[in-house]
């Protein structure tokens, strides 16, 4: 499989006009996307994902370090007949309707009239976008048909990569499903999508690989099957024993043990090997085992994990 | 060129759906119409009061009519963040200055067209069913005048909010107009007048020079050849516009956006 996105080295960096304050927001990022991947792009907001989609785009200028995109380097205009770009906060040019919208946006990438003609039609259909709101005035949109105009106008070219920056955000439950649906879609048609988004399970759902970036610097990237593995079992114990020395033989198994009043306690492990150990700790303590829950981790979690680790690292 | 044609004709489409750019229009118009008003009222000769009249309200709505499209039209696409639909296409930067500016300017010709078409039929009445050559040269030039002040705008859009850009374009126009200062200035004894003098005149824009109607302001000056000094005058806006606009695009090439 080719290699859609490869960045080397990407950093961005922001110096005030005195020279004197600098902030970072992208730090030496070093990506591989691969063509007809779903690639989600996670990060807290500032975290320096738009500034990467948009270094890639060639909006803003490195500071430092290199891209390509489908072969080509960042910026490269001949390379752009073939990526789309949807923004975070979709603005589109109030007075005109979708359909002009879209033909202006046909006509940058130098396609025919009929052509255009036909390519107009498929999107908007594709986005389901309503027939009778094709000629309207963007104007008197919904969010959710702009962000159906927006997916539309970024697949007017038949686009081979598509950057898409928060395509579902503050869109009503049935909205957001559908157009999550259509983003999945794009796979089945062959195309890469480079997907940044807070919504960790559409990413879950859709993407086939996932990177977190905080504070610039990309702290973990994998599929999510890698992501969210390993299981974590919660066990909960009860017994007037626990504390007399119980407690601390299982903290010396596990550290991660929470009291819950006098004589529970509620321990977590990702561990088996661990989870047999405290249940026979606690058997020879003659204390008893309330359940033994086991958990499967989230991307949430592990999003959530990471970013904090790196934070109290910091 | 089909880009700079594509986002030249988006830009007339949207300054053309501006309620502003028609009442100026409007405003030019009426003024125009008011000419044999006027001329009906003052001492001197009504056809005098309609042509100057007419010539004035064409460069005042013309004026405004092309600062308020122009220092708008790059500085919106960055606000309302359109730019980034438009950029991430195959579109180079100097053909969105280049499109910005044509679509500008085509607005501008459109104003202008409409004011002098009304103008120079009011006056073809007035003169008993005869053409006046020497206004439609007048109309000209300040369609050319409007095209200098039209790249100088986008210039400063490269770089400057539409506020600044608003003073900096109107002010530049002024002192360009104030072509017998520069004069006074440039033949001055004062080394330090005399330089400043020689700046405005290299530096700035020339406005003055396409007002050939005023002779209030040209007393001393007698066109001898008005073909060739009309000719020069629009070499003169093409040369300038060309230089303003090479120099945006390389402005707005290594802008971030």
């Amino acid at each position: 499989m080719a290699t859609a996105i490869s960045i080397q080295g990407l950093t961005k960096k922001y110096v005030d006009v005195w020279q004197k304050q600098e902030v970072i927001a992208v730090n030496n990022l070093n990506l591989e996307v691969q063509e007809g991947e779903i690639f989600g792009f996670l990060g807290r907001n500032g975290a320096g994902k738009t500034t990467t989609i948009k270094m890639l785009l060639g909006l803003v200028f490195p500071t430092a370090g290199d891209a390509a995109l489908l072969g080509a380097p960042m910026g490269d205009n001949n390379a752009k007949n073939f990526l789309a770009y949807l923004p975070e906060e979709t603005y589109f040019y109030d007075s005109m309707s979708a359909w002009d919208l879209m033909d202006y946006y046909g006509r940058l990438f130098k396609l025919p009239k009929n052509v255009r003609e036909q390519r107009i039609s498929i999107c908007l259909e594709k986005v389901r976008l309503q027939k009778d709101a094709w000629h309207r005035n963007i104007r008197g949109y919904s969010k959710g048909m702009r962000q159906r105009t927006g997916i539309a106008q970024a697949l007017i070219n038949d686009p081979k990569l598509l950057f898409l920056d928060e395509p579902t955000s503050g869109l009503d439950p049935i909205a957001h499903a559908e157009l999550r649906d259509i983003v999945a879609s794009l796979k089945d048609e062959g195309k890469t999508v480079f997907l940044s988004s807070h919504q960790l399970a559409d990413v879950e759902l859709i993407c086939t690989r996932v990177a977190i970036i905080h504070r610039g610097k990309l702290l973990r990237v994998g599929t999510i099957q890698e992501l969210v593995a390993g299981q974590r079992t919660e066990i909960t114990v009860q017994g007037k024993e626990l504390m007399n020395g119980t407690l601390a033989k299982l903290k010396n198994i596990s550290p991660d043990i929470e009291e819950q009043g006098m004589s529970t306690l509620v321990i977590q492990s990702d561990d088996t090997a661990q989870v047999s150990a405290i249940i026979d700790v606690v058997r020879g303590a003659d204390c008893s085992v309330l359940s033994i829950v086991p958990h499967k981790r989230t991307l949430e979690e592990v999003f959530v994990e990471t970013v904090r680790r790196e934070e109290e690292s910091l | 060129m089909s880009v700079i044609y594509a986002v030249a004709h988006q830009t007339v489409r949207e300054a053309l759906r501006r309620r502003i750019m028609w009442i100026f229009l409007i405003i030019g118009v009426f003024l125009i119409a008011l000419g044999p008003v006027f001329g009906f009222l003052s001492p001197r000769d009504s056809l005098v009061i309609l042509k100057s009249l007419g010539l004035a309200a064409i460069l005042l709505a013309g004026l405004f009519t092309t600062i308020v499209t122009c220092i708008y039209l790059i500085p919106v696409e960055i606000d309302r963040r359109t730019i980034y639909t438009v950029l991430s296409k195959p579109v180079q930067r100097y053909q969105f200055v280049l499109g910005k500016f044509i679509g500008g300017f085509f607005t501008v010709f459109i104003n202008i067209a409409a004011m002098g078409i009304v103008f120079l039929v009011m006056l073809y009445f007035q003169m008993g069913h005869h053409l006046a050559p020497d206004m439609v040269e007048g109309v000209v030039l300040t369609f050319f005048q409007l095209m200098l002040l039209a790249a100088l705008s986008i210039f400063f859009s490269t770089f400057a909010t539409p506020v600044v850009n608003f003073f900096l374009s109107f002010g530049i126009f002024m002192v360009g107009n104030l072509t017998s200062v520069t004069d006074t200035l440039t033949t001055s004894k004062s080394p330090i007048a005399a330089l400043a003098g020689r700046i405005i005149y290299y530096l700035l824009p020339q406005f003055g020079n396409f007002n050939i109607m005023n002779s209030l302001i040209h007393p001393g000056q007698n066109i001898t050849n008005m073909q060739v000094y009309i000719r020069n005058c629009i070499v003169y806006a093409i040369i300038y516009s060309s230089v303003l606009l090479a120099i945006a695009i390389l402005i707005f090439d290594s802008r971030e956006v």
